[in-house]
Parts: structure tokens; C-alpha cells; sequence
């Protein structure tokens, strides 16, 4: 992948060269051009397209941006509900990521979206304890974390 | 074209504020110190992103492409989850109580485990 | 008009100001004390935002960085040293 990158800038650079005129607009359309030659030419290299798990990267922050904002409005309803009976509470969350990084970005995500923040690891980071605002079912929200989030980092690391 | 985008800066800092406001409300109604790290370290931090989205389009629409507001939305969106993280940790270590009406608490029997394997 | 929106904008931010520092001196624990402080900071850089915008000028934005990332820092060496009395661990 970094291989692809470095090829990928390569012709870019090649690109700016060519019309000589040294700008930034130039550069980000060699570098589009390069993303396309690349692409016909993936067959040949023999390695998986790069772009692939870039779409993966835009896609988990879609996914990112979209709970963030439901995640708030959730706080907001909380926050001004006139009568404040909800019921918190702490829940651990198995995971079946492995390094360290993939768990620190579940972690990440997991306080953006609603309802829930991320609290403590447990010793060998298997687990991460959870505190959520309202935990009417425990066993929906586990896997509710477990079926978007983990599948989503999934795609992106693996 | 130039009151279109008056209006839409307009209209994000007036979210952005009405989601900071919320949080500070949050800050002082919510009960302990768990559910108040709901409030900040949610929706402050997404009200300062759209106040800062304000900024950028604003100077963007006289030309001017500050990147360090970008810089300054990317450095709130990742270190919101690491401060709120760190200080909800630092309570339950130091035994600040969860409030009365908690109904599940799984990291208590890890503590336990954990004080009778250093025993 | 615009500058009318602003303005009522900022006055809205320093009552939430206002709130928080009511939390700061009454907060129970030390940590609702940071978690309030940390707040004040990121809300402060939203309220320097707004006063760009108001007063048509981005030599702010460097302040807003800097705010951005001491906030940061100071919320987490102070939930650290209260959590084990040391803010930088060694392992040894």
C-alpha cells in the first residue's frame, strides 16, 4: 500500500511537469489521473487496489458523523426532559478486535454515539466498560456496538 | 450569493450554540459525574464543530482558505473521547459514587477480582 | 441583521459560560471540577470562533489552535495525577 502511494504521487508530480505550471490544482488532477491509471492497471501489479480501504476510511467516518449528531440529539433529550428518571448504568462490551490501535478507535467511537461513553479497559483490553445514560437492554446495546462499529474497523485494518 | 451565505453561517452557529448551551445545562442538571461527561464530551464538542464550520465557510467565502480551523475541528474531534475517557476513569478510581437510581455496574466485580489477585 | 444573530449568539455562550464555572465552584468531586473546566475550554474556542467572524479578521486562528491543544493537555495531566499521583509513568 505505501508502494501504491508513493506511485500514485510519482505521477502526479509527473502530471505538473507536463503542464508546467506548478500548482496545487495541478497536482490534485495528476493525482486523480494517477488514481485512474492505477485502477486500469491493477491487474498487472498484482497487489489489492489502495482505494479499496480507502472507501472503507470514508465510509466508517460517514457512519462516524451521521451517529455523532444522533448521539446528540439523544443528550439533548435527556438533558431537557423535565423529570430526570433514566437509569445508568456501567455494561462491558466484549470485542474480538486484537491491536491496539483498532480498540483505541472503538473506544473513540463508542463515546460519540448515543447514549454511551467509554469508561476503562479491562487488564488484557479484551473488554471495554461502557457506561451508557439509559440502559433499558443491556443485551441489545452490546450488540448493537458489536454489529456497526466492529464491522465497520473491521474492514478498514483487516 | 453574498446574504445566501450570511444565512447559512447564521444558521450553523446558531446550532452550534444552542448544542453548546445544551451541554452546559447538561454540566449542571445531570446527577453525577458519568452522565455529565455525556454532555461534554458529546455535545459540546459537536457545537464548537459546527460553530468552527461557521468560521471556515465564512472565510471561505472571501477567499481565504484557513486550514487551521480544519486543523483546530480534527485536534476537537479526536481529543474529546480520549479527555472524557480519561476523566470517567479517573472518577471510578477514585471512588467518586454513580448515582442512586444505577441499575448495572460491571466494572465493580473487575475491581474486586482484581484487589483479590494482589492480595 | 447578521451581526445581531452573532451577538445574541455570544451572549448565549457566556451564560453557558456562566453555568459551567457554577459547576467549577460547587462540583463535588475534583473531577466534575475538570470535566467543567475542560468544557469552559472547548467552549471558549467556539466563542473566539464567533468573535472572528464578528470582527472580520482570522489572526485568531493560531489562539484557537493553541486553546484547542492546551485544553487537551491540562484535562488530561490532571486526570491522570489524580488518578496515580504521577503524571508520567515509568516503567520500571
Amino acid at each position: 500500500m505505501p508502494f501504491q502511494i508513493l506511485i500514485n504521487v510519482l505521477l502526479a508530480i509527473l502530471w505538473m511537469f507536463l503542464q508546467n505550471e506548478y500548482t496545487v490544482v495541478n497536482f490534485i488532477s495528476g493525482y486523480v489521473i494517477g488514481i485512474l491509471i492505477l485502477f486500469i492497471i491493477r491487474r498487472f501489479l498484482k497487489f489489492d487496489f489502495y482505494l479499496k480501504r480507502v472507501w472503507a476510511i470514508i465510509k466508517l467516518i460517514y457512519l462516524f458523523i451521521v451517529e455523532l449528531i444522533k448521539a446528540n440529539i439523544d443528550v439533548v433529550k435527556v438533558v431537557l426532559k423535565p423529570k430526570q428518571d433514566h437509569q445508568p448504568g456501567i455494561v462491558a462490551v466484549r470485542t474480538q478486535l486484537e491491536s491496539n490501535f483498532e480498540i483505541s478507535i472503538l473506544a473513540a467511537l463508542i463515546t460519540l454515539t448515543p447514549g454511551t461513553i467509554s469508561m476503562d479497559f479491562s487488564n488484557d483490553s479484551k473488554t471495554i466498560y461502557v457506561h451508557s445514560i439509559d440502559v433499558p437492554d443491556k443485551e441489545a446495546m452490546i450488540k448493537d456496538i458489536q454489529g456497526s462499529f466492529e464491522k465497520a474497523i473491521m474492514e478498514v485494518t483487516k | 450569493m453574498n446574504t445566501m451565505i450570511d444565512v447559512l453561517v447564521a444558521i450553523f452557529v446558531v446550532i452550534g450554540v444552542f448544542f453548546a448551551v445544551v451541554s452546559a445545562i447538561g454540566i449542571v442538571r445531570l446527577k453525577d459525574v458519568y452522565s455529565r461527561a455525556h454532555a461534554s464530551g458529546k455535545s459540546a464538542t459537536l457545537g464548537v464543530i459546527f460553530i468552527m464550520l461557521a468560521v471556515f465557510i465564512h472565510f471561505l467565502s472571501q477567499g481565504v482558505m484557513n486550514a487551521k480551523i480544519l486543523l483546530a475541528i480534527l485536534f476537537l474531534f479526536l481529543t474529546a473521547p480520549v479527555a472524557s475517557l480519561m476523566i470517567t476513569r479517573s472518577a471510578y478510581r477514585n471512588g467518586v459514587k454513580l448515582e442512586k437510581n444505577t441499575v448495572i455496574d460491571d466494572l465493580k466485580e473487575m475491581y474486586e477480582i482484581d484487589q483479590n489477585q494482589s492480595k | 441583521m447578521f451581526d445581531t444573530v452573532l451577538i445574541v449568539a455570544l451572549s448565549a455562550l457566556s451564560i453557558a459560560l456562566l453555568l459551567l464555572f457554577i459547576r467549577v465552584i460547587i462540583g463535588p468531586s475534583t473531577q466534575d471540577r475538570i470535566l467543567a473546566l475542560d468544557a469552559i475550554g472547548v467552549l471558549l474556542v467556539g466563542f473566539i470562533g464567533i468573535l472572528m467572524i464578528l470582527q472580520d479578521t482570522s489572526v485568531y486562528s493560531d489562539i484557537v489552535l493553541v486553546l484547542t491543544i492546551l485544553g487537551f493537555v491540562g484535562t488530561l495531566t490532571l486526570s491522570k495525577f489524580l488518578e496515580r499521583g504521577v503524571v508520567i509513568e515509568h516503567d520500571d
